[in-house]
This record gives structure tokens, C-alpha cells and sequence, in this order.
């Protein structure tokens, strides 16, 4: 392009217009100013001196503009007539030259004639368009219409309006068409040919012409330029500041909330008055909006021109006080705060009458900024509170109307009684209030008007002055936000969370962050950068940068531009006001703002802006702080519990035993009932169930799921699959199976001490062998059960009665006398009659007892007898020990730890515990089992001869310990063994020991066995005490002491001190025990020591 | 993850075992109590060495006769890491997620962490996700899960996972 470009820019149009052009910052500084000087005159539209002085300073300009017109079309006259070699400094010289000649003025022309900077390469390229095509079209179509044509001033129509380039564009015709001009030219200018070849030269160079020099010349052209228009910018903004020389600004104090009326007023004023003979002597009025409330501004040359300006203006007080204001402060004035903004879709809150504090979304915003139009979720009662007997004036209408001002009169306002807010429904509204429903447009058929109120899509749609309205720091909620968006006819949410987020981001003072926050700037310029905020000051968070370029750096943000930033799978916490509060969850996805997450407790997946959250500590919280937690179980009323399925912040959510829920205050709450862990209940078939325990309810909806509560024959379930009340459903106990049994509770009885069968080595060494406690004695010979009459224990045909007529090893068949029927059950189930004293003992006792009978002991026996019905209680129990009763020790063991109860007791009792035994014994089988107990203590005098008893017994058993009195002889050895063989055993057994041994299998011992099992366990009873109560130490000590120690022990000792004396006989045992003693000693270090225990024994 | 982890722990041992093979007791018992066991960081799988156990000497904790030994051991230890891929089977699954099980770790796959082209079809029996192809999950469904976040408690874990990507889903 180049010259050539050139050349059509001063000719061109393009030129023209940006030379026009008001807008651009690189015009000059005058042209700067003659803008802004125009704005001011928009606002001002007063005509005070200054702006007459400006207009004219403008028309200045202008004139300037047209003689640098003019001269610029001579010197491009000039220039064409010269050759193209000269053409461009010629420019740059023209250029030059009219810098200094027109200064600043021409730094405009200069800027019109060639472009921006910004729009330079649209230029280069037009204008080399133009070269190619658009110019010498023109002209061609131009000159030749000269040359052939008179026409004079034909105005090309591109052409019309360019009066600035008349300067360039006239030429020609005026060169051409005017003789005088003539001369002004070079020779042959009006020559049309010669410009063509001209132009055709050009063009030519023009493209010949490499790009780099094009650039070159294009950077020398336009280089120069921006250094000036940047200049121009800068400038102005100085040269602006209000000076001396200016008018000054009053301030006038006036009504508050009238500002903006009186200005327009004032503003009306002048327009009015301008040009007539009398103008407004006052420059331009304003308010401060919100900032100065109760002041308009007035800016004028005096302060008398206010007084006269303000005349008859209603709600300004001129005369009270006018305040200048000083020239610094003056642009302050005009600086713009930006003002909040309601935008349609934004969600204001109202502040009084009806609706005071709900949440509204704004449908539309008056032009004057003083109204607005909202969307709000009507409260209305469709006449449901109307006294129906109230009189009816004039047809209801004027009842109607005394009906709401007195409800007003009552307060309508009052949160208590307001209706709740519910979408407009014309079905409820046609009920009673038909005759103030009013559909409003036929095709649209949610455009309702009722009780003068207009409702669409079920929204109240009322105007309120924005005064009225809270629209800083509403914080909706998304709660009630989701109201507005029920909206849509498909039934699809359309919540425009952008506004929400927008409306919330105004209320940022609540937004808090704390060091530790993982933030994210969303906006402004730091964009995208995430971190960790090290430290927050008033609106500014500083962040330690962790990713990205700035990683590392420290940067201060403003809370603005922030927000919290989480990562799926993050364990956070509900801080903000949602509904939600204080739930915690772990986050399954994230979209902008808001963030889902799964809750812990309720295992339900919730939604909340991130700014609610916050990261928890990655242990699992309990949810709610307060007195109640979820899980609780709560007394509601003396007949009524329930089980806490969700806590909020004020009120807690209960399914009670009917499994009805309600939401109810902590103060409906008489108590909350601890859970009682060994609380017992019976499935439906019949089996016991407890806390923890999973079940299954029969029938009805098939609820299963783990106990938590077992409140008389209620369970609280918990089920965790289950969504509704946070997973927690409530049965009848007698609705329920047994699933499974936590830690398929069998042993222990709600027994809290320890677990004796894992705790007794000697058992576990039986587990060892491979049978976990041991078989009955098998006995041979003819089974005693047949032909006996039964009683059936256990099981479907509990309490009948049958005879015996088949047996195998473990069952038996009976056939019952009342539905003359055989069934088989097992022969642990059935009842016998005790040949001696009639009562019911089991089969192996009644197997048993006979074989001993048989053994020939009958002094024993007789004791045996005594002792029978001392344990039976314990059999009866149910217990299978039984058959280990017979084996030895074991069952004996087996018996306490499984039964557990008193019964076991007594059992060990027998021995230790003999009181019962005793008891028994002397009452000959009394059947009293505690109060045997009982008396035992007493009895433990008595002892003696019950220990005699034992002694006699030692023979059998367990005596051993006793055996050293009685028949020492046989027993030791069973004893010995023991002894060797299970060292360990001992320690704590010790007196037991001996009872072990039988079971480990001293075969010799068995002969003699029930017996033996029966003192063994008596000795054993310290295995008893633990039990229990696991205060085992004295025990221990009982064993080494040698029994005798029973003195040592705690309280039970007593009995055994009682008995110790006789028996124990330990001696015989001791001696195994020191063995044992010996070995071991190392492994446990023994407080006890032998020497107290050999003290005791001898001293024993 | 797998680890093999020392641990210690403390045993309490009732008079009843003292005795020759109270080292074998307080094994037994180590085991007993420990493997299977979750601590709310890892789950406790196996333990190991059991021949090089460190035991202390046995103190008699006094007021109760029972006797305390620090017992050193070495455990193969599993914990579950976030991001970690592992491969589950499905508990159970409703509308909002899937329930599966890592091993002993309870996991949660929420129906954002499922691709949106596998859908929740309530009609099917049972009631499963589908893709209606080849992609069925329902109760016993082999999945491969990414961990996206895992929380403990006291002695149990919970997990949250993700099929919402290549190679995770079904197996």
C-alpha cells in the first residue's frame, strides 16, 4: 500500500468518519475535552458561562479543523502533481508541519486521518482493498463522468455527508470544474489519465513492494502516533479536576428519600426555563443515592442562584443550611459507587407486612429504580380461618373487608399466625372464595387474580417499594430457594443457582474462612490459583499457593473472589445455614458451587454450597452436640418411647414404638432411656435375643436389621440399607426371627465376668482333643430309660408325658400318653423320676445316679442323694453339663460357666460353696437353692459335717483334696497325675486340680467319677468364684494356700475356710503343686509364695 | 495396600494360664483378638512370625491377679488408601448408589460416581444398575472401585468409591 494508501486515506471517507469519531481516547486533548465537555452538558443542561465558553471553543476547533482540511486537500493537490518518490515525506513533512502549526488540533487531524493504533490492521487491509479496488472505482467513475460530463456538484452518494473531506474530495471537481483553480494545479492535473497511471504505478509498487518495508513504513507512520495518543490520555483527566475558576457544588439538605424527586424536579425546571428569558442560574443538581441520605447537590456559580433555583420545590430546605463543598472534594462527589443492582432473577428479602422476612425473587425492576416487582410464595388461607357465622354486609364483600383489617388489627404480621407459605392452588382458593377469583387470561391458565392480587404459576406477583426491601446479605437458603423453582410445568427444577450464588455473593461478611481452608480464586485475575488460606484479615485471605506458576507464593485475595474448594471424597462438615447444619458427610461431587455429599449418619446424599462446608477431621462425628444424639432412645410420654432418627438444631425427629415419627422439641423429651445392654427378649421362636443381635421380622414388611433397643416387646432396628428414618424401623419382639446372634452367644448368660470355658486351660486342652467338653460315660448294658415314664422338657410337646419305649445313644422315642403318640426326642429333653426322692432329673443323672447306686457306695450315696437335688436346680437349668457331671470335673466346670446363675453356684457351692450343699445335704435334698446359699454362710459351721460328707466322698472324688482324709489312698493317685500331667492347670485350680485330672483322663479317677465330679467341683468352686466374680486372686491363693487359703480369699473364703479345714486335706495335693510350683514359677511371678502356702497348709 | 506392620499390644492373662504354656496361651489370644480386627486406620489381616514374638515378662497388675504382657508383633496389615483401585462385591444397591464390599471395608458408590450411561432401573428383579447391555449391577456384582475417600471410626471404616472411570466397573 504505502503511498498509495496514503493517498486514499486523505481522500478516502474513512478518514472523514474517524475524524468524527467522538469516541476514541487517542483523539487529541482537545477533542477529549470537547467530549466530556458534551457530557457534562447531557447532565447539566445548564447554560452557565462555562459552557457557552466551551461551544465556542469547540466551533474553534471545528474551524481549525476545516482550514487544516483545507490545507491538507491543497497539499494533497500539491503532493499528487509531484512524483511518487516525494510522496512520502512530502507526508511526513505535511504531518510535521501541521503539528506545529495547529498543535494539539492537529494531532487530532492526524489521528482522524490515519487510524488507531487498535484498528491499524483493519486499515492496512482496507486500505489496500481500497487501493486495488475501491478508489479507482470511485474515481474512475468520477473522472471520466468530469471529463465528459457539465454536471457541476453532482455529489457522489457515497460521498454525501463527507463535509469533512470536502477539503480532499472537492478538489477535484473544483480543480476540474473551475477555471480559476486551474492555475492552482500542477500541469496536467485535471489530466484524468495521468492520476490512473498514476495509481496504477502505485498499486503496483505497492505490491511489489516486500512486506518487511511495509511494516517498516507502516511503524514509522504509526509508531510516532501512540506515543501521542497516550499522551492524550493522560492529559485531559488532569486538565478536568474542577478548579477555581469553576462552579461550585452546594449541598442542601432535604426530606430523606426525596432526593431523587427534588433532582428530577429541579431538572424539569431547567429544561423548562432554558432559553427563556429568566434561565435557571444553576448548573446541574444530583443526589449521593444511598451514601448521603438527606442532601441533593446543586452545582452553581453563586450560592444566591440556589435559592432561586430551589424556589417552591416542595421537601427541600434551602434556607436551613447549604454546605460548599471544598474543590478537593468536589470530583469525590461524582465518583460512582456501584449501587446495588437488582436484577431481575435476584433474590431480595421483604421487610415488613405480610411476608416480612421471607425470600423473594425479583420479576422485574421499575425503570425509576424505585419499585419492584416480586415473585413471592404467597401465605394465604383461602378463607379457611373466616368466622363462616361472622355477618355478611352488602353481599360478604364489606364483611370481607372488616375481616382483614381486624385480622390486621390482630397481626396478620404475627410469624405465629401467618399461614405458611404454600403455592397459589385456585382449587382451594374456588372453595370459599370463588367470588374473589378471577382467572386473567384465557390461554394462560395460572394467570389468577385474587383478593386483588395477582398470582401466576402459583406465585404471588406483587410490586414493593425497593426500600422496603432487604437486599443486602439475604442469604437464601436453599430451602427456600427450591421453592421458587417448583415452578416449571414439567415438573422439572429449573433453580438458577448462578442467581442464587450471585445473590449470595453480595452477603460475603458471613462468609467464613479460616487458616487451614482449602480456597480457590474463582475471579479476577488470579484466576484458577488454589491454596491453602494462611491468614484472613477482614476481607482479604492470604493463600499459600499450592499448584501452578505461583506455587509457593503467599497472595492476598479478596474474599470476593473465593471460594471453598473440595475434592470427591473429602470428609466434610455443614457449618452455614442450611438445613443441613451439622451434618457430615463425604463429598460424591462437585458442580461450581455446590457440592453433594453422602451423610454419614443418614447415609442420604444432600446438596450445599461449598461455602456451608467444611472439611472435618477425618474421624466420624456423632452427629448433634446437643443432649440427644441420633440412635437415642427417648421416653415422650410414661407410655410412649421413641428412638431418635435425626437431630437438628432445634428439634429432634422420633419414631416411636408405633412407628409413627414426629419431630418433636428436646423439651417434649422426659428422658432418654440409657440402653440397657442386657436386656432380653424372645423372638418368636422363642429364642433369646439381645441388643445387637440381627433380626428379621416375619411377615409384615420384612424388616430386618440390628437391634438397638429393646424396649419391653418393641425393637428399634437399624438397618442401614433402609433410607427412611435414617435407617431405624421398630418391630414387635414377637414379629422377629433370629438372623444372627452377635458372637453366636452361647456360653455366657449375661454374664459379665470373664469367660471361664476360654479361660480354663484344661478345657481348652480338651477343645485340643477335639471335644469340646466331654462325652457321657458311655454305659452299657440295657438303657435305664426304657419303660420309664417321662416328662418331655424341652421343645414342641413341652410337659407331657410318656413312656420310654426305644433309645439309641442320644434319643429316645416316647410315646406320649395323650395323643397316643410316638415321637422322637433326645434324651437330654426328657424328665425322669428320681427313684429315691421322686423329684424330675435328667437322663443322665437318673443314668447315672444308678450306676454309682450300683458302685456300692452307699454311704455315698446317700450323699449323692443330698447332693442330687442341691444341683438339680442346675440340671434343671437344662444345662447338657450334666452329662459331663457324670464324666468328671469337667461338666462340673461346664455347669458353672455355662449356667452361669446361682445354680452353677451351688454347684461349686457343694463344695466350697458347700453352704448349699450343706444345706442340702442336711436338710436331706432340700430343694432351696439360694437360700441354701444363703444359710450356707451361715451353714458354714455346718460345713463340717457336710465336710465330713465330702470326706466320705473324697473316695469319688474330687475329695481329692479332701482324699487326703478320706480315701486318701485311691485318690492320690488320681491325683498325682493330675498333678504331672496338667502342671499348669493347677495354679489356678489348684484345689481343682484334682477334679481335672479325672477329666484329662486318670482314667482311675473316673471309676469313681460322679462323685468325683461333684467334689472336684466343689473344690473347683474357686473356677466358680471367678465366675462369678472374677476377683479369681483369692482363689489362686485358695489354690496354693491349699484351699485353706479359702481363708485368704475375699468373702467367700469364709465357706472355704470352712471347709479348708477339713479337707484340704490339700495336702496330699500339695505336694503335686509344689512340683508344679517349681517348674514354674518363672512364667508368672507368684505373690503368693510357697511359704505361706506351706504355712498354710501345715498350719492347716 | 498391604503392609506388614509392628505392632504392640498389651494381653491380659488370667491366673487360670499361668503355667508352662502361657507363651502359647498369650499367642493364642494375640490372635484371637487381633486378626480380623479393624483399628479405624487398617484392617488387622494376619499375623505373622508367631515363633519370634516378643513377649515381656508377665506383671501381675496389682488389686487383680491377672498378669500383663507387652506382646510385640508383626502383622500383615491392609489399608484401604483414597485412590486406591480394588475390586469389591456388591452388598446391595438402591437409587442412590451402590453399597459394595471391599473385603471387610464397607464402601459407598453414589450415583454421581456411576457413568451416566448405567442407570438405575427400579422395575428389573432385583432392582439393579444397568446400562441395559452387557453391565448389570446388582447384589453379588464383581466390581472394580476406585476409592475416592475413605473415614474411619472407632475400629470400623468406611469407604466411598468410584466406577466413573475407564477400566472401573464391572468385572
Amino acid at each position: 500500500m504505502s503511498s498509495a494508501a496514503l493517498l486514499d486515506q486523505d481522500f478516502g471517507s474513512e478518514s472523514e468518519d474517524d475524524n468524527f469519531n467522538p469516541a476514541p481516547a487517542e483523539d487529541s486533548d482537545n477533542d477529549a475535552a470537547g467530549d466530556s465537555d458534551e457530557e457534562v452538558n447531557v447532565r447539566t443542561n445548564g447554560n452557565g458561562a462555562e459552557q457557552r465558553r466551551r461551544p465556542s471553543e469547540q466551533q474553534a476547533h471545528d474551524d481549525d479543523e476545516d482550514d487544516d482540511n483545507d490545507a491538507e486537500g491543497s497539499f494533497a493537490n500539491g503532493r499528487q502533481s509531484n512524483g511518487h518518490g516525494t510522496r512520502v515525506s512530502a507526508d511526513e513533512e505535511d504531518e510535521g508541519t501541521k503539528g506545529n502549526g495547529a498543535g494539539r488540533l492537529n494531532a487530532t487531524e492526524n489521528g482522524g486521518d490515519d487510524e488507531d493504533e487498535d484498528e491499524e490492521e483493519e486499515e492496512e487491509e482496507e486500505d489496500e482493498e481500497e487501493a486495488i479496488s475501491g478508489r479507482p472505482r470511485k474515481r474512475a467513475r468520477r473522472d471520466p463522468r468530469n471529463q465528459f460530463l457539465d454536471v457541476e456538484a453532482e455529489v457522489d452518494e457515497e460521498d454525501e455527508g463527507d463535509e469533512e473531506d470536502e477539503g480532499d474530495q472537492a478538489d477535484p471537481f473544483i480543480a476540474e470544474t473551475h477555471p480559476d483553480d486551474v492555475a492552482d494545479l500542477p500541469d496536467g492535473a485535471e489530466t484524468d489519465d495521468r492520476r490512473h497511471r498514476e495509481l496504477d504505478r502505485q498499486r503496483e509498487r505497492a505490491q511489489q513492494m516486500d512486506a518487511e518495508k511495509q511494516a517498516q513504513l507502516l511503524r514509522e507512520k504509526y509508531g510516532r502516533r501512540t506515543a501521542t495518543n497516550a499522551d492524550a490520555v493522560t492529559v485531559p483527566k488532569r486538565l478536568l479536576l474542577p478548579s477555581v475558576d469553576d462552579p461550585s457544588i452546594w449541598g442542601v439538605k432535604c426530606k430523606q428519600g426525596k432526593e431523587r424527586e427534588i433532582v428530577f424536579a429541579l431538572t424539569k425546571r431547567i429544561e423548562e426555563r432554558a432559553g427563556t428569558k429568566n434561565p435557571m442560574p444553576v448548573i446541574s443538581a444530583f443526589e449521593r443515592g444511598g451514601t448521603m441520605i438527606g442532601y441533593i447537590y446543586i452545582e452553581a456559580r453563586r450560592q444566591a442562584d440556589i435559592h432561586t433555583a430551589l424556589e417552591g420545590i416542595m421537601n427541600v430546605y434551602p434556607r436551613t443550611s447549604i454546605v460548599m463543598v471544598p474543590i478537593k472534594e468536589m470530583p469525590d462527589l461524582l465518583r460512582v459507587t456501584k449501587s446495588e443492582s437488582l436484577v431481575p432473577g435476584g433474590y431480595v428479602r421483604i421487610k415488613r407486612g405480610k411476608y416480612a422476612g421471607d425470600l423473594a425473587q425479583i420479576d422485574e425492576v421499575e425503570t425509576n429504580g424505585l419499585m419492584a416487582s416480586l415473585r413471592i410464595v404467597p401465605r394465604l388461607d383461602y378463607g379457611q380461618a373466616e368466622d363462616n357465622n361472622a355477618p355478611m354486609v352488602d353481599g360478604g364483600i364489606r364483611g370481607e373487608a372488616q375481616k382483614r383489617k381486624r385480622q390486621n388489627a390482630v397481626g396478620l404480621n404475627n410469624p405465629a399466625t401467618r399461614p405458611p407459605p404454600r403455592l397459589f392452588s385456585d382449587v382451594e382458593a374456588k372453595k370459599k372464595h370463588l367470588k374473589f377469583l378471577q382467572q386473567m387470561s384465557t390461554f394462560d391458565k395460572k394467570h389468577w387474580q385474587y383478593m386483588g392480587d395477582t398470582y401466576i404459576s402459583g406465585f404471588l406477583i406483587k410490586d414493593f417499594r425497593i426500600q422496603h426491601l432487604t437486599t443486602e446479605n439475604v442469604n437464601p437458603t436453599l430451602e427456600e430457594v427450591t421453592r421458587f423453582t417448583a415452578g416449571a410445568e414439567d415438573g422439572t427444577e429449573n433453580l438458577d443457582l448462578s442467581a442464587l450464588a450471585a445473590t449470595l455473593k453480595k452477603g460475603t461478611s458471613n462468609e467464613n474462612y479460616l487458616p487451614g481452608d482449602m480456597v480457590e480464586v474463582y475471579e479476577g485475575e488470579q484466576q484458577g490459583v488454589s491454596g491453602k488460606a494462611v491468614a484472613v484479615r477482614g476481607d482479604i485471605v492470604t493463600i499459600a499457593v499450592i499448584d501452578g506458576e505461583l506455587r509457593g507464593q503467599n497472595i492476598e485475595v479478596p474474599v470476593k473472589g473465593l471460594r471453598k474448594r473440595f475434592k470427591e471424597g473429602d470428609h466434610v462438615k455443614v457449618i452455614g445455614g442450611s438445613r443441613y447444619r451439622d451434618e457430615v458427610g463425604m463429598v460424591v461431587s462437585i458442580k461450581n458451587d455446590t457440592v453433594t455429599l453422602l451423610s454419614d449418619l443418614s447415609m442420604q446424599e444432600i446438596t450445599v454450597f461449598s461455602k456451608d462446608l467444611r472439611e472435618a477431621s477425618d474421624t466420624g462425628v456423632a452427629g448433634g452436640l446437643g443432649r440427644y444424639d441420633i440412635h437415642d432412645l427417648v421416653q415422650l410420654d410414661p407410655a410412649t418411647v421413641g428412638c431418635v432418627t435425626k437431630v437438628d438444631r432445634e428439634s429432634l425427629r422420633v419414631l416411636d414404638q408405633n412407628g409413627s415419627t414426629r419431630s418433636i422439641m428436646p423439651s417434649q423429651i422426659s428422658n432418654k432411656i440409657e440402653k440397657r445392654r442386657h436386656a432380653v427378649a424372645t423372638d418368636r421362636n422363642g429364642s433369646e435375643i439381645r441388643t445387637d443381635d440381627t433380626v428379621r421380622e416375619i411377615g409384615g414388611e420384612s424388616k430386618q436389621g440390628v437391634i438397638l433397643h429393646i424396649y419391653r416387646s418393641f425393637l428399634f432396628l437399624h438397618n442401614r440399607e433402609q433410607t427412611e428414618n435414617s435407617g431405624i424401623s421398630v418391630v414387635r419382639a414377637s414379629n422377629v426371627a433370629t438372623v444372627a446372634a452377635k458372637g453366636g452367644r452361647v456360653a455366657h448368660g449375661g454374664n459379665t465376668g470373664p469367660d471361664l470355658n476360654k479361660m480354663n486351660p484344661a478345657l481348652m486342652r480338651n477343645g485340643v482333643n477335639g471335644n469340646g467338653a466331654m462325652a457321657p460315660p458311655k454305659t452299657f448294658g440295657r438303657d435305664r430309660a426304657l419303660d420309664q415314664t417321662v416328662t418331655i422338657r424341652k421343645g414342641p410337646y413341652k410337659g407331657l408325658l410318656g413312656i420310654v419305649k426305644d433309645t439309641t445313644d442320644l434319643e429316645a422315642r416316647v410315646e406320649l400318653h395323650t395323643k397316643g403318640k410316638t415321637i422322637t426326642v433326645p434324651k437330654d429333653t426328657l424328665g425322669f423320676k428320681d427313684p429315691l426322692t421322686g423329684q424330675s432329673i435328667d437322663y443322665t443323672r437318673f443314668a447315672g445316679t444308678r450306676g454309682r447306686g450300683g458302685g456300692g457306695r452307699g454311704g455315698y450315696a446317700g450323699n449323692m442323694g443330698g447332693a442330687t437335688p442341691g444341683r438339680e436346680p442346675q440340671w434343671q437349668g437344662g444345662r447338657t453339663p450334666v452329662p459331663m457331671a457324670t464324666g468328671g470335673r469337667t461338666p462340673a466346670w461346664g455347669a458353672g460357666g455355662s449356667s452361669a446363675r446361682t445354680p452353677a453356684w451351688s454347684a461349686n457351692a457343694s463344695t466350697a460353696r458347700t453352704p448349699m450343699w450343706r444345706q442340702d445335704a442336711v436338710s436331706s435334698n432340700g430343694g432351696g437353692r439360694t437360700p441354701a446359699y444363703n444359710a450356707g454362710a451361715d451353714g458354714s459351721r455346718t460345713v463340717n459335717p457336710y465336710a465330713d460328707g465330702s470326706r466320705t466322698v473324697n473316695p469319688y472324688g474330687g475329695s481329692t483334696s479332701y482324699g487326703g482324709a478320706a480315701g486318701g489312698g485311691s485318690r492320690t493317685p488320681a491325683w498325682n497325675p493330675t498333678a504331672t500331667s496338667s502342671s499348669y492347670t493347677h495354679d489356678p485350680f489348684s484345689s481343682r486340680t484334682p477334679a481335672h485330672e479325672p477329666s484329662s483322663g486318670r482314667t482311675p479317677a473316673p471309676s469313681y467319677p460322679t462323685p468325683q465330679d461333684l467334689r472336684p467341683y466343689d473344690a473347683p468352686t474357686p473356677g466358680k468364684d471367678f465366675t462369678t466374680a472374677p476377683t479369681p486372686a483369692a482363689h489362686p491363693s485358695n489354690g496354693y494356700a491349699g484351699s485353706t487359703p479359702a481363708a485368704i480369699g475375699g468373702a467367700p473364703t469364709p465357706k472355704f475356710s470352712g471347709d479348708a479345714p477339713t479337707p484340704f486335706s490339700g495336702q496330699p495335693e500339695t505336694p503335686g503343686w509344689r512340683g508344679e510350683a517349681d517348674d514354674e514359677p518363672s512364667d508368672v511371678t507368684f505373690p503368693i509364695q510357697q511359704g505361706r502356702f506351706l504355712s498354710t497348709i501345715f498350719g492347716s | 495396600m498391604y503392609f506388614l506392620h509392628d505392632m504392640e499390644r498389651t494381653i491380659t492373662l488370667h491366673p487360670s494360664f499361668f503355667g508352662p504354656r502361657v507363651k502359647e496361651y498369650i499367642r493364642g489370644r494375640l490372635m484371637e483378638d487381633v486378626e480380623g480386627t479393624c483399628t479405624g486406620q487398617f484392617y488387622i489381616i494376619c499375623v505373622m512370625d508367631t515363633d519370634t514374638q516378643d513377649f515381656s515378662e508377665g506383671r501381675v497388675v496389682p488389686g487383680s491377679a491377672v498378669a500383663e504382657y507387652t506382646v510385640h508383633y508383626r502383622a500383615v496389615v491392609w489399608r484401604p488408601f483414597k485412590g486406591e483401585t480394588v475390586d469389591a462385591i456388591v452388598s446391595s444397591v438402591n437409587r442412590e448408589g451402590i453399597f459394595a464390599d471391599v473385603g471387610p471395608l464397607p464402601t459407598f458408590v453414589s450415583k454421581h460416581m456411576i457413568p451416566s450411561d448405567i442407570k438405575w432401573d427400579p422395575n428389573a428383579t432385583p432392582p439393579q444398575f444397568t446400562d441395559n447391555g452387557d453391565q448389570v449391577i446388582e447384589k453379588g456384582t464383581h466390581l472394580r472401585i476406585k476409592i475416592m475417600g475413605t473415614r474411619s471410626d472407632v475400629g470400623s471404616m468406611f469407604a466411598i468409591g468410584s466406577i466413573k472411570e475407564d477400566f472401573l466397573g464391572t468385572l
